[in-house]
């Protein structure tokens, strides 16, 4: 996607590649559909080893990028993962490391972010209400002495069954927004697996029923922490954009060379225009995809006034491409793509999730709007 | 040429440009308006030609073009050096006859015609005393651009060309055409095809301007009457035009534009045009209106990011030729949706107004002017067509008509029954 890779860069996308193929192919993917954590074993270990959680963390907490741009690294090894739908955490891992290394405490950070680099612990965001990551909607916390008590419920969060970390968005009492950091085993919080379209990522929904935690566990300032859940919003946009991006290609990909094997009338079903010009529609959706998608990650690195602008454009163009495309693929694929072991659900599927994780296609062209005072 | 020499030439080239265009043109007062056919009088057109004029008297023309036809000869890294040193000045314009004449035409001219040809004709261009259009398409053969019937028969050392050719843009404003015509209808038609330089003033040649459904004439239709041209005026062999056409479609597609470099810029404001019609109609508040405000500013964003996209795999040298049609592919998709979102948001009173005012029939013109990007410049059906071929891969359909003589495909065309 990002045209103009560091030989270090480069680097990182080939070991993420090889990482992938060696642990989680789309065949082991399909394997752990069935699984307990839908994780292989080691994975983690082995994708922490390559930096995959390290990009956004200070190097005194054992972090480090590997071009000094770590939002682009990191958009690098989304790609990857989304050519080949690996399982989770990391949207949602990566954007805790940001967010506590932007607005942590420096015991929280010393405490959580070493192990978090290694992938010896697992944090996720519980960002609000349901499917819309309209932050701190569903969850409020009220003050009692000196500790909080977390009341409601949050949906679709990423790897939440697995997470030893929360870091939940709430609103307080007077109406602003609160966020802590909070150990999963906490009692009056539970954590309900769901099943889902994607079968091959973990949502779960994560209750909070006066849910004690101490002041210890803010994260930021209470009632001034918007513009950190903003940019908590961009990262997991962005991210979640390129993997979406990854995704359409590997996908893209497939179709096309079926057009060109699979053959129907005496030629390639790719050579009669109806299949050809759905294709190449299909092939510019996805062009575009990666142009805004790089946009959007470049904004999300620079962090410059237009980023949420451009991150909603982006998560609304490929959320609605990438189902145009995903169902244009089946469409080629036709009957045996509409079958349990082609691998064209799989990919269906995790495209479609995606346009609505962190904000469906129509919540972010109104937040444009918004963002425009229109 | 050794490094280190071709280097200080090139930073002495740029001195020398910077210095000779801050005492010779005039400084660029802000971006450049949006000029209609109109704005090109004869008296404008005779102003751009002197500024071109002073421009190849003092080398700058034709920085990459051959010496012996008038140009300088340099590579092309001195071409950019002087664009970059030029960019806050005024420079010749000729409106779209600037990129048919210096990006297309005569490009493909240096690559195939002959030097006799050459050496009196290109000098006169870089001078600005020749603008060139394209007589390309025919009313019978548009995206078939090889089924034109334009005829062109031998007599003595002169050629008699009988025939149409439509949407030449801006003909009206220049001295010749590049004209296709057929040289032998009884061969298959790639075969049977040869390019002439026609001069817009040749008797026999009339040129009129065509009204436009949004109201405006940019193009024209040429009628050919028995018109003469010499054979010095043949630029290519004959019956071996399509290698010049394919050639052509090349520099068409924009390779080697220095300009088109410009960085990604920010989104801008909302959709400025669009917002105005839903406050006129009050809408502004309605969420499928607000939806559709987002989408086209979206959608603006993500074809300029697209261009930008195009522009830089351009400069890595990833370019293939089926990529540029990309950018192309998505105006022509996009355009006519969005200029459609105007009457969805500003309804039947954007869709009228008072005669007295001058800005009433804007957004009406627009919807009617949003379905040419779909068309003009090769359909969307022919960008789908390279891009599937050529950047996918994917094998072509048969065609019945590339083996036949083209007078028998003509005469059986109509009969199709689709049996082969």
């Amino acid at each position: 996607m990002e045209l103009d890779l560091s030989s270090d860069q480069d680097l990182l996308r080939g070991t993420t590649a090889r990482l992938i193929e060696s642990m989680c192919p789309l065949s082991t993917v399909r394997r752990l559909t069935e699984s307990d954590t839908g994780l292989p074993p080691g994975y983690l270990g082995a994708a922490a080893d390559v930096g995959w959680f390290a990009m956004l963390v200070p190097e005194q907490y054992g972090g480090g990028s590997v071009s000094g741009r770590g939002v682009c690294d990191l958009a690098i090894v989304a790609e990857e993962r989304g050519r080949a739908l690996q399982p989770s955490p990391f949207v949602s891992m990566n954007v805790v490391a940001a967010a506590l290394a932007a607005a942590g405490t420096p015991e929280q950070r010393a405490t959580i972010l070493p192990a978090l680099c290694r992938g010896e612990v697992i944090a996720t965001w519980a960002p609000g209400d349901g499917g819309g990551a309209v932050p701190a909607a569903s969850v409020t916390a009220t003050a009692r002495g000196d500790t909080f008590a977390l009341s409601g419920r949050v949906g679709q969060v990423e790897a939440a069954a697995l997470a030893d970390w929360l870091l939940v968005s709430a609103r307080g009492a007077r109406g602003g927004l609160v966020q802590f950091i909070v150990r999963a085993a906490t009692p009056g919080v539970t954590v309900t697996p769901l099943r889902g379209l994607d079968i091959t990522q973990r949502l779960a929904a994560v209750s909070f029923d006066d849910a004690l935690v101490p002041a210890e566990a803010v994260v930021g300032r209470p009632g001034a922490c918007d513009g950190d859940i903003e940019r908590q919003l961009h990262l997991a946009c962005a991210l979640s954009t390129v993997e979406t991006v990854g995704a359409i290609d590997a996908l893209f990909e497939l179709t096309r060379q079926y057009a060109v094997d699979r053959t129907a009338f005496g030629r390639p079903i790719g050579s009669f225009q109806a299949v050809k010009h759905q294709l190449a529609d299909m092939s510019l959706a996805l062009e575009a995809s990666k142009a805004v998608g790089a946009a959007a990650v470049n904004a999300v690195q620079a962090d410059g006034e237009d980023a949420g602008e451009i991150v909603s454009m982006a998560k609304s163009w490929v959320g609605d491409a990438g189902i145009d495309v995903a169902q244009g693929c089946a469409q080629v694929f036709a009957g045996i793509g509409y079958t349990w072991e082609h691998d064209l659900h799989l990919f269906l599927r995790r495209i479609t999730m995606n346009s609505l994780l962190f904000g469906h296609p129509d919540w972010h062209r109104e937040r444009i709007c918004r963002l425009h005072g229109v | 040429m050794p490094g280190h020499a071709h280097d200080a030439g090139l930073e002495d080239y740029r001195r020398e440009a910077r210095a000779w265009l801050s005492a010779n043109l005039r400084r660029r007062e802000g971006p450049d308006p949006d000029r209609g056919v109109d704005d090109y009088t004869p008296e404008v057109m005779a102003a751009n030609r002197a500024l071109q004029r002073r421009l190849f008297e003092a080398g700058y023309a034709g920085i990459t073009w051959p010496r012996e036809y008038g140009g300088q000869g340099l590579p092309a890294a001195y071409e950019s050096a002087f664009v970059e040193e030029a960019a806050g000045y005024v420079l010749p314009d000729f409106g779209a006859l600037t990129i048919t004449t210096f990006y297309v035409c005569v490009p493909t001219m240096l690559a195939h015609a002959p030097p006799g040809f050459l050496r009196g004709f290109v000098p006169r261009v870089l001078a600005g005393e020749q603008l060139v259009c394209q007589f390309f398409s025919e009313p019978s053969s548009g995206s078939d651009l090889a089924g034109a019937r334009t005829r062109a028969v031998r007599d003595g050392d002169q050629w008699v060309l009988n025939g149409q050719k439509i949407w030449s843009t801006f003909a009206h404003r220049a001295d010749s055409g590049m004209c296709l015509a057929r040289t032998d209808p009884s061969v298959p038609k790639h075969q049977g095809l040869t390019w002439f330089l026609v001069p817009c003033d040749a008797p026999g040649l009339t040129i009129r301007p065509i009204r436009q459904i949004n109201e405006v004439a940019e193009f024209c239709e040429e009628f050919f009457d028995d018109v003469v041209v010499p054979d010095s005026n043949r630029l290519c062999e004959v019956n071996a035009g399509w290698p010049v056409t394919q050639t052509m479609f090349v520099m068409e597609r924009g390779a080697g534009r220095p300009e088109d470099d410009t960085p990604l810029e920010g989104p801008g404001p909302l959709a400025p045009d669009l917002v105005q019609l839903a406050r006129g109609s009050g809408r502004l508040d309605d969420p499928i209106v607000r939806q559709k405000l987002a989408w086209a500013h979206t959608t603006d964003f993500v074809g300029r990011a697209l261009g930008a996209r195009i522009a830089q795999l351009g400069r890595l040298g990833r370019l293939n030729p089926g990529v540029a049609s990309y950018v192309k592919l998505f105006r022509g998709t996009y355009s006519p949706m969005r200029a459609r979102l105007a009457v969805e948001i500003g309804g039947a009173a954007a869709m009228t107004w008072d005669p007295a005012d001058d800005e009433g029939a804007d957004a009406a013109l627009a919807y009617l002017r949003g379905r040419g990007a779909s068309i003009a410049g090769g359909t969307n059906e022919t960008q789908r067509n390279v891009i599937g071929e050529r950047a996918l891969g994917l094998p072509r359909e048969p065609s019945f008509d590339t083996r036949k003589p083209f007078s028998d495909v003509l005469r059986e065309a109509k009969n199709w029954t689709g049996k082969v």
